[in-house]
């Protein structure tokens, strides 16, 4: 065997069997009527389960919240991520203290952050909502109206550093020459952003908004820690949905077939993703 | 405070910052407060000022399941990142050196992105036709599906930024080309190595997805046993906010040594800064 391809064994078993034959073994559970309760009874259905799926009322609403979900907080993300990145680059006092302080919420489980939150906003026990009471403020925040944009928040909440942690990387690696340009010609500081810093940045804004987005499309803590889903089917994420349809009512093969339609949604978002990053970055800059 | 040439701009972003620490720092004081609350006072909203008690504390750290939660989870976490150091390093250090690597480098990437929902049925499945649902091999099997490609991609990025000429010196002394991996290039690359190894660790430590299907009773991480503390069947908060401390410090004193070196693991090599 080469050398080189000795180096990669190792990882290549491990992957095979840990990646390659559950994926394998998954495609082949959702051609089949496959229930973890009828287990010497499983039969060839082949595209059955996904056209079940597809054209199921529980899986379109699990799908439009888990887009909803997404949409919503990788946007808020972007956004706030890029004001205080732009905040921390300009601090020159307390640095580390505050930088380390503001990303912390990522390293959190999630399942605590959800507990947490669930506790502080809770509108009997909550210290929030106890104190927007005092004010008037009367929210129900886990209701039907509003439960999907609390988690929203939440998740906003712990994943806003990582945008934070991407955006100083790239801003701090930014050439000064453009900004100089711009500042001897009496740009404003709001032009110099629009059409300095973020052509700039754009790239690292690409790899952020997708590494973000493929990891909030697999949201579950939260919604298991607070809503279960609920209240009605207002919070059922993807991975709830699968969970449920897999370990609460057993039936594997409909679990299998709704996580693969998952990754055909996954991929056509990534490809839209990046076409649409790659033709702007294509088009002349006007700097 | 601020680089900001106007005095209303300086002002402006003084308060967005000190917002932005209020917004992330009071559910920590305020989760803290509620694990010394005596009992009488649990889950009031309105209460700050009170006697402090260690009842939470000593009931959660000396008779509960936490403490073997936590050996389980640190064994857990241990085990998949020592595994996954091992086979990620060598095939890294491939990908990032030799010809014809181009495209393993991104399935590494899309492995990576694969949703567990895909990888838990089958893992379940199996687990459970060789009796070992409820054991801490199979969280360590599950947990290397995602540990394993973050580590590896990590990697690529610091073994990157190695010059070439380190190997190539090494050899002309008579090194084979792993005895110059193993010798020369890994010490290089030192910190990326920590780095990756703390990052794998936050995340198979933070994990509830396949801990809560794969483990139970004695098996049980230290996520599903905070997720057990509030159920339909009621909620302990001060003991709940023990727990919650208790899985986020040691996490929170890690993650603050490899905040440096996380861009460029995450940037995997594909993003030049």
């Amino acid at each position: 065997m080469q050398l080189k391809h000795r180096f990669v064994l190792p990882l290549a078993l491990v992957l095979s069997a840990v990646m390659l034959y559950p994926v394998a073994f998954s495609a082949w559970i959702s051609l089949h009527d496959y229930r973890l309760t009828r287990l010497n009874d499983v039969r060839w259905v082949g595209l059955d389960n996904y056209t079940f799926i597809a054209t199921d009322p529980g899986f379109l609403n699990a799908m439009g919240n888990t887009i909803t979900f997404v949409i919503g907080a990788v946007t808020l993300e972007l956004i706030l991520g890029l004001g205080l990145a732009i905040l921390l680059q300009r601090l020159v006092r307390f640095q580390n203290f505050i930088r380390s302080t503001l990303l912390a919420p990522m390293f959190i489980t999630p399942i605590a952050v959800g507990l947490m939150f669930r506790f502080l906003l809770n509108s009997e026990l909550g210290v929030i909502s106890h104190y927007l009471g005092e004010i008037g403020i009367s929210i129900d925040w886990f209701g039907p109206q509003l439960a999907l944009f609390s988690i929203i928040l939440i998740d906003v909440w712990q994943w806003t550093p990582f945008m934070v942690l991407m955006f100083l990387a790239g801003l701090e690696s930014l050439p000064k020459a453009p900004f100089e340009a711009a500042r001897i010609d009496g740009a404003s500081a709001w032009l110099t952003f629009r059409s300095v810093t973020l052509p700039m940045l754009r790239p690292v804004i690409t790899v952020a908004i997708i590494i973000r987005a493929l990891d909030a499309f697999k949201v579950f803590e939260y919604v298991f820690a607070i809503t279960r889903g609920g209240p009605g089917d207002a919070t059922e994420t993807i991975m709830y949905y699968i969970y449920q349809a897999g370990f609460r009512f057993f039936r594997m093969g409909e679990a299998a077939a709704a996580a693969f339609l998952l990754i055909v949604v996954i991929l056509v978002l990534v490809i839209a993703l990046v076409k649409a990053t790659k033709s702007n970055t294509e088009a002349p800059n006007d700097v | 405070m601020f680089s900001f040439s106007t005095r209303p701009a300086r002002i402006a972003a003084f308060f967005a910052i000190v917002l932005a620490l209020v917004v992330v720092l009071f559910p920590f004081v305020w989760v803290f407060l509620e694990s010394i609350k005596p009992p009488s006072l649990g889950g009031r909203p309105d209460v700050w000022v009170f006697p402090p008690t260690g009842d939470n504390w000593n009931n959660v750290l000396f008779q509960s399941d936490v403490p073997s939660n936590i050996l389980n989870s640190f064994f857990v976490a241990f085990a998949t990142v020592a595994i996954a150091l091992l086979v990620g390093c060598p095939a890294a250090y491939a990908f990032s050196r030799f010809r014809g690597y181009h495209g393993a480098r991104y399935s590494i990437l899309a492995a990576e992105m694969m949703p567990p929902a895909i990888l838990i049925l089958p893992f379940f499945l199996v687990l459970y036709h060789l009796q070992m649902i409820d054991s801490l091999a199979g969280v360590i099997a599950a947990h290397l599906s995602f540990v394993v490609p973050v580590v590896t991609w990590f990697m690529i990025g610091f073994f990157d930024e190695v010059p070439r000429d380190l190997e190539h010196q090494a050899m002309v002394d008579g090194y084979t080309r792993f005895q110059a991996f193993y010798k020369v290039i890994l010490p290089a690359v030192r910190p990326g190595i920590g780095a990756a190894g703390v990052f794998g660790f936050v995340l198979s430590w933070n994990d509830l997805f396949y801990a809560l299907l794969l483990t139970g009773g004695e098996s049980r991480t230290l996520p599903v046993a905070i997720a057990g503390y509030w159920t339909f069947r009621g909620v302990d908060m001060g003991k709940m906010a023990v727990a919650i401390l208790i899985a986020v410090i040691p996490v929170l004193i890690l993650s603050f040594f490899i905040q440096k070196h996380l861009v460029r693991g995450i940037g995997g090599g594909a993003v030049k800064y």
